[in-house]
């Protein structure tokens, strides 16, 4: 199955995150194209409806991939963050890895491997 | 969550939309995914689940250090905020959430977010905030503004142990501990529990300030009908 953008008037609109994912239409405006999305036939899962899917915001984010971290402490020391600075905090295979929560408002999806073990977080 | 399938890693992306909440689907088999619960909702992974989920902790820089000095950040390409200003970055212009994310419950949706909505739960308001606390027994939501009416802190019982719900003096933001207490009030920048303990910078400390381990149930901050749809006839907390 191959889903086309399905609706004209999505092109000017910009995602706001409000929290964990949840989108909601920002006062800003951008020209954007949501790319065509290949999808299997199915199984759905029990009460999930293809019909309400929307390929809209497809191709407009990034995953972020993460190969490399630093101590948070010396990104502080760097000014590479401020103590205000908001993160996503998450438990990974030998400690805690803090994300920016304004790089994720972009990325929604970061993943990665850390001591031989994967972690995917979502926002 | 786990992205690691059969053995191997799949690498996922945001494609779309389903409840008005962002779709993942990896590149491997194809599968859709809810971002939330970890769940394969159409394709032929479904039944997995990209599990166990652990926590996203919404907080900042200065309590992330404060709970654990070694913790580790990873900062991509993307441009993003220091205290106002905008730095870093090659990878084009900042995230549309930036440092101005719309939490208003007057927020709206536009059309194209509430075609992709299934049957809602009118007990609140869609745009409602609140936290969303999740176990295999118990689905509950607690709206923000009860948090609130409630002294910004309160003690409940999750699956028969005790938890502290209460929004952060720090990063305003909505969250829940298992604590050992019956009686939480928020008093300066931190939760006293009737045991003596506090909360303060997210970290659990006892009557003499020693850092105490401290576990959490699942949990989300987020939009109520991302919650409802996601977790449909979840208690609603005041309802």
């Amino acid at each position: 199955m191959r889903i086309r953008p399905s609706f004209d008037g999505l092109v000017k609109v910009v995602l706001t995150v409000a929290a964990a994912g949840v989108l909601v239409p920002s006062a800003a405006f951008a020209q954007r194209e949501n790319l065509p999305l290949d999808l299997p036939n199915g199984p759905a899962k029990p009460g999930f409806d293809i019909k309400r899917f929307s390929n809209a915001g497809n191709g407009w984010f990034k995953t972020f991939y993460v190969t490399e971290t630093q101590p948070l402490r010396k990104a502080l020391d760097d000014a590479k963050v401020a103590a205000e600075t908001r993160v996503l905090v998450l438990s990974i295979a030998g400690g805690k890895l803090a994300l920016l929560t304004d790089q994720m408002s972009f990325h929604h999806i970061a993943q990665g491997t850390a001591s031989g073990k994967t972690w995917m977080a979502t926002f | 969550m786990v992205p690691t399938i059969d053995g191997k890693m799949h690498h996922f992306n945001n494609v779309g939309l389903y409840d008005a909440l962002f779709v993942m689907q990896d590149t491997e088999s194809k599968t859709l995914w809810n971002h939330i619960s970890g769940e394969a909702v159409y394709g032929p992974l479904v039944g997995r689940t990209l599990g166990p989920i652990g926590n996203l902790l919404q907080t900042n820089v200065k309590q992330a250090l404060e709970a654990d000095p070694k913790t580790q950040v990873a900062i991509s390409d993307r441009p993003y905020y220091v205290a106002g200003k905008q730095v870093g970055g090659t990878g084009g212009p900042p995230g549309p959430g930036g440092t101005r994310n719309n939490l208003s419950p007057e927020a709206q949706l536009q059309d194209f977010f509430v075609s992709t909505l299934g049957k809602e739960d009118t007990r609140r308001p869609r745009m409602d905030m609140g936290l969303g606390v999740w176990s295999d027994k118990t689905r509950r939501y607690y709206p923000v503004a009860l948090i609130r009416e409630r002294g910004r802190a309160f003690i409940d019982r999750i699956d028969e142990k005790s938890v502290v719900i209460y929004i952060d003096p720090e990063t305003k933001n909505p969250a829940a501990m298992f604590v050992n207490a019956s009686i939480a009030k928020v008093e300066a920048n931190e939760v006293r529990l009737d045991n003596g303990a506090v909360v303060r910078s997210g970290i659990l400390l006892d009557a003499r300030g020693k850092p105490q381990a401290s576990d959490r149930p699942q949990q989300i901050f987020t939009r109520r009908y991302g919650f409802a749809l996601t977790f449909p006839g979840a208690e609603v907390v005041g309802q």
